[in-house]
């Protein structure tokens, strides 16, 4: 630990932040493990075991698999809401602790997670306030993000006044609203009906196309992975590892049309043929 | 002890009833069902009222006093009442005043300071948990045992009987507030909604914006579930320890007094006068509620 | 953390608290033995509240105070627990009429919500000026204080089942007998039990307070009696200690009695994915 943070506290302190070569991976995922302990006697929990990745900049991403693979524990160990057992995650040259210091992730979760209390245009400032972008700049950036979800005309509601596809909509713009580097996204759309997931992923797609963010998307539905994303990151349960990763070679921009092409059959069904044994 | 299943009581009910009142009056239902009901609405507030009238006719008629074996003199009509309230009106009002001050202020400083102890509680988890266990059990303590002791504690605060009597009550009503406040503020500040502190901490939110940006909003609602347990309480406890107090004064004491004196009318105007300052203290307590958590769940 | 681990921390915390409460009152009762005459009367120091209790001095020519205590406390408790058991049982038969009956529910439902507003323990005085006897008015008062957090607590018992769970009862074409034995009695049950710890120890609070109304005999005599110096100030003391420990034990008897009642609650949740561990017999 204290080895990553020497190292990174020199690049820093070499001038501005690590400048990206164009061939370099934003996210390198190095022999990642980790291990949770088990109850009293019991053998631990190995949720990710020798897990290496490499992400690009401007990537689409997805991280397919059953529960129990140790998606969701990946994404989480990027966004250094948990620590790795074993090797290391590198971010734009940096720990993910530091890029998470420096406001530098978009974060949705499976539940919106939004505060019931505030406005939908206070719920988007939220991140900005504590990051202490000055009110004028808060208010014209909230107009812009609700315009980009499509939500403009319901800044003044409160949460429990939206439908859950708009809630989560909600929560898309307030991750969006520090202007991220990297937009993590853990099962955003799964609580949603099937009408309503598809809809938001075509908007999803318009929104990255826009703002050009790398998505690191988590998902248990193959076609929701193989219509948004560049790659599909197949991982397989106990322990959660990496079995396959599948190219999406579908040309963009993609409507939901191309789902009924028979070259989005094949990759779905490649997907679905590399996972072991479930 | 656990500490949740020692404070959920009546608060989470009185939610639940609500939901279920709304019930009957939906907002959202179609026009052709406007009219059964409105007349849902109608019998909802007809049939209590015609009830109370009716039990006052049986009042005032005495076949009450008939079904409970009572006489007019322990149990006098309604009439007698409402005259005996407007004859003392201006007793009854300085009497009223003493128990509210006694009520209100003990309600303000328990519910600051059990807010304070649920803020550390929240704070310093580890110490703060096992504390409020502590103080929980404090919520089985009858009163009666507490008021005594802390008229014996006062007695050297002031020279005069009714300040010192005074301030006796109101720690009698502190306390019991302030246990109550204490578990359901630490509840409000630490039953997050899930993921919300992952949320703050991708943001690399520090502490203090956790704190009054997250918990201190989300334990609002918490806050009115205590007042909902204490507000009631509070004026209870005032009536109880003014049968202890040195002092002679306020609605309680008055109650017990003129039914020594064997003055059962007077007894029950004072009843009726604590009775409508629980409600009126109730009401406001939910206008107040209605108000502040516009807008939420 | 392991979850055993927490606990013991939590138990040491709770431990050093009460070691804290003990010291505080300590230090209170040393303060006051030296600046009064009869520091018994504002906060004795506790090895003599427990030293009284071990006293076989008597102190009414036939009894020693903790004998005092005891024999009045059977008088107090009996009768708040006839109330409590009355009115547990009124409470729950009310909130089963109210959910069977949509009139029932409309009358009864603004006055109980009214009767929570209201001090009911202020009313004692002129419940036992009506009854006459003392008798009667602990075992009212107490019911009356049992019955309302019990009705509406089992009432929204009632309410809080799943409507998929009655329209199951409904497919399979249960009477509706069975659908109350079989579902909606047990489902309330939890908050049946709700009600019961709240109102348990101010049945017993409620019991005490018409003690000191009338001279008969019970805790609540002997405490105003001892505080007025008809006898030893330690019986008070007693009593204090006794209502609050007889308070908080009432409060854990219905965990206790809940737990016997509906044992599914407090059984372990079994993980699918995890691989079972049996208890096996050493």
């Amino acid at each position: 630990m204290s080895v990553f943070k020497r190292s990174s506290r020199d690049a820093m302190a070499g001038g501005p932040a690590v400048v990206l070569d164009a061939n370099e991976p934003e996210i390198k995922v190095e022999h990642v493990s980790v291990r949770f302990d088990g109850k009293k006697g019991a053998a631990p929990v190995v949720a990710l075991q020798d897990v290496s990745l490499d992400i690009r900049q401007g990537e689409f991403i997805s991280l397919v698999g059953p529960s129990g693979c140790g998606k969701t524990t990946l994404l989480r160990t990027i966004a250094d809401l948990q620590q790795p057992s074993s090797g290391r995650i590198t971010v734009r040259g940096q720990t993910p602790r530091e890029i998470r210091l420096q406001k530098k992730y978009g974060i949705v979760f499976q539940n919106p997670v939004l505060y019931d209390w505030r406005t939908v245009r206070r719920n988007v400032c939220m991140p900005m306030e504590l990051k202490g972008v000055p009110k004028k700049t808060r208010t014209a950036t909230v107009t812009e993000m609700l315009e980009l979800v499509g939500l403009y005309h319901f800044g003044k509601k409160y949460p429990h006044e939206l439908s859950g596809g708009m809630q989560q909509r909600v929560g898309i713009a307030r991750a969006l609203a520090i202007k991220p580097e990297i937009l993590l996204m853990d099962e955003p759309f799964s609580a949603l009906d099937e009408f309503t997931k598809e809809k938001l992923n075509e908007d999803l797609l318009k929104i990255w196309n826009k703002t050009n963010k790398t998505i690191l998307f988590v998902t248990h539905n193959i076609s929701e992975a193989v219509f948004l994303s560049d790659r599909v990151v197949v991982l397989s349960p106990h322990p959660g590892r990496v079995s396959a990763i599948v190219d999406i070679t579908l040309p963009r921009p993609r409507g939901l049309a191309i789902k009924n092409t028979p070259e989005f059959g094949a990759l779905v069904a490649k997907v679905r043929n590399s996972f072991e044994g479930v | 002890m656990n500490l949740r299943s020692s404070m959920n009581p009546p608060e989470e009910i009185s939610v639940r009833i609500a939901a279920t009142q709304q019930d009957v009056s939906n907002p959202e239902a179609p026009a052709a069902d406007r009219r059964r009901f409105d007349a849902e609405n109608l019998t909802t507030l007809l049939y209590p009222i015609v009830f109370g009238v009716l039990i006052l006719i049986l009042w005032q008629t005495q076949v009450l006093h008939r079904i409970l074996g009572a006489d007019t003199f322990t149990l006098p009509l309604p009439g007698r009442i409402l005259t005996i309230i407007a004859d003392n009106a201006p007793e009854i009002l300085m009497n009223a005043r003493a128990t509210a001050i006694v009520a209100l202020t003990g309600l303000l400083f328990g519910s600051m300071l059990g807010y304070l102890l649920g803020v550390i509680a929240a704070v310093f988890p580890k110490w703060g948990i096992g504390g409020l266990t502590v103080v929980s059990a404090f919520n089985a303590i009858p009163i009666i045992a507490v008021a005594p002791i802390l008229n014996n504690l006062t007695k050297d605060f002031s020279r005069d009987a009714d300040t010192r009597s005074m301030l006796a009550k109101i720690l009698v009503v502190t306390l019991m507030t302030m246990v109550v406040m204490s578990i359901n503020a630490y509840r409000g500040l630490t039953e997050l909604k899930p993921y919300s502190e992952d949320l703050m901490k991708s943001y690399a939110a520090r502490r203090t914006d956790v704190f009054f940006k997250l918990r201190v909003p989300n334990s609002v609602p918490f806050l009115f579930t205590a007042l909902r347990v204490s507000v009631p309480g509070s004026v209870i406890c005032a009536l109880v320890s003014e049968y202890f107090a040195e002092y002679i004064v306020g609605v309680g004491r008055q109650i017990r007094e003129n039914i020594v004196l064997a003055q059962y009318a007077t007894a029950w105007a004072y009843i009726l006068t604590a009775c409508l300052m629980g409600i009126l203290l109730y009401a406001i307590l939910l206008a107040a509620e209605g108000s502040l958590l516009k807008g939420r769940r | 953390m392991e979850p055993n681990r927490k606990q013991d921390s939590n138990r040491l915390a709770t431990f050093v608290w009460v070691l804290a409460l003990i010291l505080i009152w300590e230090l209170g009762a040393t303060l006051v033995a030296q600046t009064k005459r009869t520091p018994e009367n504002v906060l004795p120091h506790l090895y003599q509240i427990v030293e009284s209790v071990f006293s076989t001095k008597l102190v009414n020519g036939s009894q020693t105070a903790f004998q005092i205590v005891l024999a009045n406390a059977g008088i107090t408790l009996a009768r708040a627990g006839i109330g409590f058991m009355l009115g547990a049982a009124i409470g729950f038969l009310l909130a089963l009429l109210m959910n069977l009956m949509k009139t029932v529910e409309k009358i009864a439902f603004p006055y109980l919500m009214i009767i929570q507003m209201i001090p009911i323990l202020g009313m004692a005085p002129i419940v036992l000026a009506v009854t006459k006897d003392i008798d009667k008015s602990r075992v009212i008062i107490a019911a009356i204080l049992t019955f309302y957090p019990v009705a509406t607590n089992t009432l929204a018992g009632f309410k809080a089942v799943p409507g998929e769970k009655l329209e199951l009862m409904h497919v399979i074409a249960a009477s509706k007998f069975e659908i109350y034995r079989k579902l909606l009695i047990p489902s309330c049950i939890p908050y049946f039990f709700t009600g019961l710890k709240v109102s348990a120890p101010m049945a017993i609070t409620a019991s005490i307070l018409v003690d000191t109304l009338q001279g008969g005999g019970g805790l609540g005599t002997m405490l105003s009696q001892s505080l007025k110096h008809a006898m030893t100030i330690y019986v008070f003391w007693q009593i204090v200690f006794l209502s609050a420990i007889v308070g908080i034990l009432s409060y854990h008897l219905m965990s206790v009695i809940e737990k016997l009642a509906a044992p599914h609650r407090w059984a372990r949740k079994v993980k699918l994915d995890e691989p079972a561990q049996l208890d096996e017999p050493a």
